[in-house]
């Protein structure tokens, strides 16, 4: 029998160890999660918590306020006393607004970039700190529930606590909240749009009836011929407008289902991993979302940041 | 401001598009949910423009506009190095050029001092080779005059102890001057 170095004892040490968790973890079974795709598991309006007036406070909003009151400690200590060489948070949070700063100006110019920051960032901290917050093992484990039995996975059954409503749940996974950042995204985007080019030359880009226009001027003087290539071309100039028109709206429902199916679909990834099999199988999905969320966040902004660069530069006027 | 109220107009319509829809209450679309998210994100937006944006981007400004600053400086004061070095190597190059100047012309000096000296001692000694030269003529004009004179009186006196007679000492000294002179004339010619 050959010899193994330290290095092998110890890898197959680990698998040994790995295997004995991963069956354990089959013998300890955990019960079968309920996935709701609306916060607090309501009707068509969720029973919240608490009404604040018209807010109700459910669960996915707690966990909004927690990354938001995340976000701003973080910023609050770390903006509390500025130096000029940055140490510790300040540099932290120097890096990461300087790394936002940059993408935004890059691809929006160092003056409209100076002018989308603000949303572009914000949406980016917010999506990010919603999905990594959801993360957190507190999360869909703790609320209100009943005791009962229910069967695991392969064997044995599950008794005991099992939560109905959980306190935390991901932000990202209510609908609301892609929806929200989507009509931020889009009002945003049309804001912008409306302030540099003006409301005659915005709206002009996807009213384009110039061209149809100048064919029947044509047609009136009686230059047939002119007057049917410039209709048809204008004919469609028009529907190309209107197809634009179309595509801002759609972008709201694009913005909203992608990142809604995402995290929603990574929320019962883990929570399913969690239940098939127990304790450590989760983990490499765990690290999965992680990254996942932060390419949703990059997505959403960066997304924003393109549309809004597009909304505010001037369409090229190809028919003159 | 206008975009606030365009941001109200926005979620009011839209939220009453959506309450009325079945199959999106059904994902969970409502409008309380809505408004509250909304509400949340504006807080956020706001906090992190008065207490992160800001600041940071001002700071960020600051910083870099400190680094542009210093980097001039820096590349000023590497001008002004380069130039005072230039400056420092021209005035030593003129030194140089200076001294070897004076050098050359203390050279110049000392070889025509050295000059004029053997110039100097040349013409002393020439000189005084002359004045020797014409002391020792003198003199030995002195001595043949010398021996001319007691030539004379020794030859009148044994002319006059031969002839034995009394002659005029006068009259014998002009004729054995005028002997003598016709035979130093004679040897001079001859």
């Amino acid at each position: 029998m050959s010899k193994l170095g330290l290095k092998s004892k110890v890898a197959i040490g680990l698998v040994l160890a790995l295997l004995l968790i991963v069956i354990g973890g089959i013998f300890f079974p955990v019960h079968q999660p309920d996935v709701h795709l609306s916060a607090n598991y309501g009707g068509h309006v969720p029973e919240p918590f608490y009404k604040l007036g018209p807010i109700y406070i459910t669960n996915t909003l707690i966990t909004s306020w927690l990354s938001i009151t995340v976000l701003v400690g973080l910023f609050y200590f770390a903006t509390r006393r500025m130096r000029l060489v940055p140490k510790g948070l300040q540099n932290l949070a120097e890096t990461a607004i300087e790394t936002l700063l940059g993408f935004v100006e890059g691809v929006a110019g160092k003056k409209n970039g100076r002018r989308f920051f603000a949303v572009i960032a914000t949406i980016f901290l917010y999506v990010l700190f919603n999905a990594w917050m959801g993360l957190l093992p507190i999360f869909n484990f703790i609320g209100i529930g009943h005791t009962g039995t229910e069967s695991g996975a392969f064997f044995g059954d599950y008794s005991g606590f099992i939560v109905d409503v959980a306190i935390f749940r991901a932000a990202n996974t209510d609908i609301n909240v892609p929806l929200m950042l989507a009509l931020v995204s889009f009002i945003s985007v049309e804001y912008w749009g409306f302030t540099s080019l003006g409301v005659r030359t915005y709206v002009g880009k996807f009213l384009r009836v110039r061209q149809f226009l100048l064919g029947l001027g044509y047609l009136v003087k009686g230059r047939v011929k002119s007057a049917l290539s410039a209709i048809l071309f204008g004919a469609i100039d028009i529907f190309v407008g209107i197809l634009e028109l179309l595509s801002e709206f759609v972008r709201i429902i694009s913005f909203t289902f992608r990142l809604f199916g995402n995290m929603t679909a990574g929320e019962v990834l883990l929570l399913m991993m969690a239940f098939l099999v127990p304790w450590v199988v989760a983990v490499p999905f765990y690290g999965l979302e992680t990254l996942l969320g932060a390419i949703q966040a990059l997505i959403f902004c960066a997304l924003t940041l393109v549309f809004a660069t597009m909304a505010v530069t001037p369409h090229e006027t190809d028919h003159d | 401001m206008r975009y606030l109220v365009g941001l109200a107009l926005a979620i009011i319509s839209l939220s009453l598009i959506l309450s009325g829809c079945d199959a999106m209450g059904e994902l969970g679309i409502n409008w309380h949910g809505l408004l509250g998210q909304f509400v949340s994100f504006g807080i956020l937006l706001a906090l992190l423009i008065i207490i992160g944006y800001k600041p940071i981007t001002k700071m960020l400004d600051e910083r870099s506009q400190r680094i542009k600053e210093s980097m001039d400086q820096a590349e000023f004061i590497k001008q002004e190095t380069t130039k005072t070095e230039q400056m420092v190597q021209e005035q030593l190059a003129e030194a140089r050029k200076q001294g070897q100047d004076l050098v050359a012309q203390a050279e110049q000096i000392g070889e025509r001092l050295k000059e004029e000296a053997r110039q100097q001692a040349k013409k002393d000694a020439e000189a005084i080779v002359a004045r020797a030269r014409s002391e020792i003529k003198a003199e030995n004009e002195e001595a043949i005059a010398q021996l001319r004179k007691e030539f004379v009186d020794v030859a009148i006196q044994a002319a006059e102890k031969v002839i034995n007679r009394a002659l005029d000492k006068e009259a014998h000294r002009q004729l054995i001057e005028e002997t003598l002179r016709e035979s130093t004339d004679l040897k001079e010619k001859g």
